[in-house]
């Protein structure tokens, strides 16, 4: 039977009730698009608010563009070196580069003592110095590349931006070179090419930076490249930047015999250096950051931040070394002697006789000046590049340290004294510090203010207003918000035109932006208050939002997630928080369905009787319409007991897999480690899961008898298939990774197999699916019985659940692509979260808690508890940053970028799609007419979006508060970009997903079939 | 009158689960007035049932024992407990018209009941996300102490055979309380009695406490 007998032996009837039906449709249609304008609308206020609190919470630093000349005159120094060779080698931790005595407790033979070359030249006696290099957070490859060679601070905005880096504007150590004739050469990653391209010379060669999977490429480069020139007398700078240290560390961590083979590498290509250097050349190694124990870095841990710098030449006794308890290297050299990374670009300047950039901020490191002219020297030139940026900036010390500050400039003045100008600096860096880390408190307040409103318009809307009267209302939003967007758009304009040094809306962008969003809140307001009044909605809102048992569950779910951010160690321990919350839900469920206690909700009762009435359109008897009434069965019970089980059983075991942060410490044992990713177990257990998620979904839809038809193609054929081939990519990626090198005896390009791959899954589930879901693909089979040929009954197997098991078919779609960007372990908890998903959605429906706000926010919890068993955290390092090359080799935009949305918010794109379901599962076909479905969906995606608004307003708020925090840019700032990225992306998601284009297709389709 | 309207709202509420069963019983020996007011079986509203001793020990457990003994603890727990039930609990609790003397079988019996209690409550202590492993020894002990502080309840509920859903709100107090107490685990004071599962142990106490004291009122 296919669908168009279905169709045809339905729809015979008069052209009446055709014409009825066209007008209703034609209705649905138009309200379907005023209620997508509507949405966006909403989601564009959010935005804007998103937009006006970053603005002032993430404040970027004034960048000066003026450029150091050299004064002539007797306040030069002669320049020490002609020429320079500088070697980084990314993610060089200072342990890495000190002998570490084999008894200590944390040492390590993997990464320990395998590059003696610095230490022992350091001991030598020779011309050599090793010092332990404290980078500044955060600890990305750009940002300390600014730092080293402006000499400057960098602010947590440029964070986001590693991937794109600009042309420095400001002064800086290359430009210097540049101006001052020398030529720089450079090999190494392709970040310097980006940030100094016109400074280098034509010889230099960038290789591609991003793809961490690629361990030698980079290096091997740079070797062969130092092996051509550094004997040649072309360059005045030879500039060589490794990555494979770097790369090791992101792929393996760095406790893996890789690591060793690397630095045994490294170590030898230095010892080659320094045996090919000439006398006038100057070395420096050093590192740009360290790596914390999993091998990432970004954050401002001690392992992140300890970084190393060498410098060596052959000149003898170029550098007056300290006392040798300075360079003390027990104990993984904690008392070792350091200096900022930042001090790096006056020592070299002041070295090879150039001027110190006029951004600088560092101050020279103290062993390279032997005598007392020099240092005199030295110090009257810093203090002269200080003093003039300090002036240029307008910068000056608060009350209480002035008289200090000045004190000490004035000895300064009397006497050129080293280490009182060092004492100097530091004060003026630790107000730079400051300066920079202050925030714009306007900003921050209307970003605020605005998500306040609209967390209160998006209830009104979605929640309080009846969906009945909001289908009458819908129609007057657009224009409302159209007209008000352009009045407050001239209002403001004219405004700015005419004042222009307003504190918020000082340039045009955000005078647009600030215009809209109070144009989209007026005309948000004007139908409400047009018809309601504050009165009504504080009531309505008690009523309604406080009315049963389950919703009051909701609510303290909520309130209790986002009074988490209130503390530092509650936003750490989040990950548990949330799997106890839902937990605690699942029992909460299954209580029910043991003891079945009765509760008084006259209110919820009565509404669902009318609502129920109302939508009962045809044929249903009105015991089925309205039983809601009736009690649970046994039957019922026990269905809803088992779903309670499995929903709490499969939270409790997906908890099992976390990636500790690193503020947890000792509390918690990684499970999420390459090393178990790439384990034989995990890969068996994904196996298995081939069949076991196609097996549990169609055992859900066996419960309606909705495995019919289109069902067994997707989930049988399209997802069993589009397993077993994602398992062959994540068994070629973890055969890559292991040290079996059965491949390389074939002439076989591993790589190209897994490109395939992954873009044939990712094509097929995100655009081939995709399509063929538009075409409506039925989950239900007419079942004739064939015995009696006369008879005219037939039974429509599936009809229970026609919407819901036919748009769990483009959850399907979604769930495919997200699992080829998940690694192994995150794939197996995305298998239990197939079941936590329709647990919840059986309980919700056996319940009768399909307008409850409840379901939505169970599916909220979800999405978070699965986020953090995803190997996720909210913090910066933790992002997998590997997944963006699983489509393509090198950083390319939107197929990286979706690589990293669908493997970090994988399941918030899931709980978003998923939402409808809520209203969705288990719904007859005519039961309820298209306009009261498409509203009770909008009114559940609406809840979903208010739990993501209210966490993401509470961030805003307490990040707020907690500005001066120590923990500030380490817990609270990542949970608040966090929270503003899943509200961003469930807003999307519901909005062009799921309300415009999934609902309204499935809704008109299966109302063209059974629209009596 | 008034009074009288207001006991037959409590009744329903306190019964909302098992109306059948208080009705059928109510309808067998609606004899005297009293009896048609007043459920079956209930607990008298007296300051007899608070139970001092819990307090004591938690002072005992906090204040005394060196590095919050807990194994100590539950061995003064159980007979307290006992006494508690004979002496206050079962002497303030009304079967039909009234009180019963302690069954001591049945009070040996719960006895071990209690102690079988603990193994579900050690699944569902690990269900909410105690440690699986690691601790296990703890987490039972945990489990020993709720489940002998639900000791009076659980004699309670034999003696009715299981019938009489008045002594649920007794189990339900201990579990919220432990559920709250959950919330200072997380935080980063470095205290001794943050480790597992002190505060659960003292939360379950203080939800006992509040259980007993006021499980005749609510």
């Amino acid at each position: 039977m296919d669908e168009r007998d279905i169709k045809r032996s339905i729809l015979s009837t008069s052209a009446d009730e055709k014409r009825i039906y066209r007008t209703r449709i034609n209705k649905f249609k138009k309200s379907h698009f005023l209620y997508v304008i509507l949405l966006i609308c909403l989601a564009v206020l959010q935005f804007i608010s998103i937009a006006f609190f970053t603005r002032g919470f993430l404040l970027s630093r004034q960048v000066l563009t003026n450029i150091s000349n050299h004064t002539m005159d007797s306040n030069s120094l002669e320049p020490k070196f002609d020429k320079a060779v500088i070697l980084i080698v990314d993610a060089l931790r200072f342990d890495f580069a000190i002998p570490v005595d084999e008894n200590e407790l944390k040492a390590n033979d993997l990464y320990h003592n395998n590059m003696p070359v610095f230490y022992n030249n350091h001991i030598d006696g020779g011309s050599s110095l090793l010092l332990k290099f404290m980078a500044d957070p955060p600890t990305t490859t750009l940002q300390r590349l600014k730092g080293l060679t402006t000499g400057s601070l960098p602010t947590f905005v440029d964070a986001g931006s590693n991937f794109a880096g600009e042309i420095i504007e400001e002064d800086n150590l290359i430009k210097q070179f540049y101006l001052n004739n020398k030529d720089v050469w450079f090999v190494g990653d392709d970040t310097w090419d980006a940030l100094f391209q016109p400074f280098l010379s034509k010889q230099s060669v960038p290789y591609e930076s991003l793809n961490v999977w690629d361990l030698n490429t980079v290096d091997n480069g740079v070797i062969s490249y130092f092996e051509d020139n550094l004997k040649s007398n072309k360059w005045d700078v030879l500039i060589g930047h490794m990555l494979g240290v770097d790369h090791v560390g992101h792929k393996y961590g760095p406790n893996h015999y890789t690591m060793k083979e690397k630095q045994k590498q490294v170590n030898k290509f230095i010892e080659d250096i320094i045996a090919t250097l000439d006398d006038n050349t100057l070395l420096v190694v050093m590192g740009d950051h360290g790596m914390d124990h999993t091998g990432n870095h970004g954050g401002d841990s001690i392992d992140e931040l300890e970084s190393t710098v060498f410098f060596h030449t052959k000149k003898p006794n170029m550098f007056n070394k300290l006392d040798d308890s300075e360079y003390n290297v027990s104990n993984l050299g904690k008392s070792y002697r350091s200096v900022n990374q930042i001090d790096l670009v006056s020592t070299l300047s002041l070295l090879l006789g150039l001027p110190v950039p006029y951004n600088n901020l560092g101050w020279p490191i103290k062993e390279m000046f032997t005598n007392g002219v020099e240092t005199e020297t030295v110090t009257r030139i810093m203090m002269n590049q200080l003093l003039s940026y300090k002036e240029s900036i307008g910068l000056d010390f608060h009350n209480e340290k002035k008289t200090r500050v000045n004190n000490l400039l004035n000895q300064i003045s009397l006497q050129d004294n080293f280490t009182l100008g060092h004492q100097y600096e530091s004060e003026f860096l630790e107000l730079c510090k400051d300066l920079w880390a202050r925030f714009d408190y306007y900003s921050i307040a209307t970003g605020i203010t605005f998500m306040t409103i609209s967390l209160i318009l998006l209830l009104t809307i979605t929640e309080l207003i009846p969906s009945i009267v909001m289908s009458q209302m819908v129609n007057e939003f657009a224009p409302w918000i159209g007209l008000m967007t352009v009045v407050s758009n001239i209002c403001f304009f004219s405004v700015y035109y005419v004042f222009r040094t307003l504190p918020i809306i000082d340039n045009a962008l955000w005078c647009f932006l600030f215009a809209t969003a109070i144009g989209i809140i007026i005309g948000c307001c004007g139908p409400i208050f047009d018809r309601y009044n504050f009165a009504w909605i504080f009531s309505k809102s008690w009523q309604d939002l406080f009315s049963d048992y389950w919703s009051c569950i909701g609510w303290i779910i909520i309130v209790l997630h986002a009074c988490l951010f209130a503390s530092n160690s509650f936003t750490i321990w989040e990950d548990r928080i949330v799997t106890f919350l839902l937990i605690s839900l699942g029992m909460l469920t299954l209580a029910e369905f043991v003891f079945l206690p009765r509760r008084q909700e006259p209110n919820a009762l009565l509404t669902a009787k009318i609502s129920e009435n109302e939508g009962t359109t045809s044929g249903v008897s009105a015991s089925t319409a309205n039983s809601d009434n009736l009690p649970l069965s046994r039957f019922a019970r026990l269905l809803g007991g088992y779903h309670s089980l499995v929903l709490i059983i499969c939270t409790r075991v997906a908890s099992m897999i976390t990636i500790c942060r690193e503020e947890q410490g000792e509390y918690c044992t990684p499970t999420f480690t390459t090393m178990s990713n790439n384990s034989m177990w995990c890969l068996a257990l994904c196996f298995l899961t081939i069949f076991i998620i196609p097996g549990c979904i169609k055992g859900y839809y066996n419960l309606t008898s909705s495995y019919q038809a289109a069902a067994p193609i997707w989930i049988d054929l399209f997802l069993k298939g589009t397993l077993f081939i994602n398992f062959i990519y994540w068994l070629l990626t973890s055969v890559e990774n292991s040290d079996i090198d059965y491949f390389e005896q074939f002439d076989f390009d591993l790589n190209i197999a897994r490109y395939t791959i992954a873009r044939i899954i990712a094509g097929f589930s995100l655009i081939a699916a995709n399509i063929g879901w538009a075409m409506g693909p039925l989950c239900i089979k007419l079942n004739v019985h064939n015995t009696d040929v006369k008879s005219r009954y037939a039974t429509i197997l599936g009809y229970m659940n026609i919407y819901g098991s036919e748009y769990f078919l483009l959850v399907i779609n979604m769930l495919m692509a997200i699992l080829l960007f998940n690694k192994p372990l995150a794939q197996l908890s995305i298998c239990l979260m197939c079941n936590q998903m329709l647990s919840i959605l059986e309980i919700v429906d056996l319940l009768k808690l399909k307008e409850n706000m409840i379901g939505p926010i169970a599916l909220g919890l979800l999405s978070y508890q699965q986020f953090f068993s995803t190997g996720h955290q909210a913090t910066i390092p933790s992002v997998q940053w590997d997944v963006a090359f699983i489509l393509t080799d090198k950083i390319n935009f939107p197929l990286s970028h979706i690589s990293l949305v669908l493997n970090t918010f994988g399941p918030h794109i899931l709980v978003a799609l998923s939402v409808a379901l809520v209203t969705l599962w288990k719904q007859q076909p005519d039961v309820l007419k298209p306009q009261t479905l498409l509203g009770r969906i909008v009114s559940n995606c609406g809840m979903l979006l208010t739990y993501n608004t209210v966490l993401c307003l509470s961030s805003f708020i307490w990040v707020t508060v907690f500005r001066r925090h120590l923990m500030v840019w380490k817990i609270f700032c990542p949970r608040y970009m966090f929270a503003s990225f899943c509200l961003i992306i469930t807003q999307v998601i519901i909005i062009f997903g799921t309300v415009a284009f999934a609902t309204s297709r499935l809704i008109q389709h299966i109302n063209d079939i059974f629209w009596r | 009158m008034p009074v009288k309207a207001k006991k037959n709202i409590k009744k329903k509420v306190t019964f909302s689960d098992d109306t059948t069963t208080t009705v059928s019983r109510s309808n067998n020996k609606a004899a005297s007035e009293f009896i048609a007011n007043h459920p079956p079986v209930f607990v008298r509203k007296t300051f007899r049932t608070i139970p001092w001793h819990l307090l004591l020990l938690l002072c005992y457990y906090i204040k005394i024992s060196s590095n919050y003994n807990t194994f100590t603890l539950l061995m003064m727990l159980i007979p307290s407990q006992f006494f508690y039930l004979m002496y206050q609990f079962n002497k303030s609790t009304i079967y039909g018209n009234k009180r019963l003397k302690l069954n001591l079988t049945l009070s040996f019996i719960t006895m071990i009941g209690s102690f079988l209690l603990s193994f579900p409550t050690v699944v569902l202590v690990i269900l909410y996300g105690a440690p699986f492993v690691e601790h296990l020894a703890l987490t039972w002990l945990l489990s020993l102490h709720t489940a002998f502080l639900a000791y009076p309840a659980l004699y309670s509920v034999f003696n009715c055979d299981f019938k009489v859903g008045l002594w649920k709100k007794y189990f339900i107090a201990i579990v919220i309380c432990g559920w709250l107490s959950c919330v200072v685990i997380p935080l980063d004071w470095d205290r001794d009695w943050q480790n597992w599962p002190i505060p659960v142990v003292v939360g379950s106490y203080l939800g006992a406490f509040v259980g007993y004291s006021l499980g005749a009122f609510i």
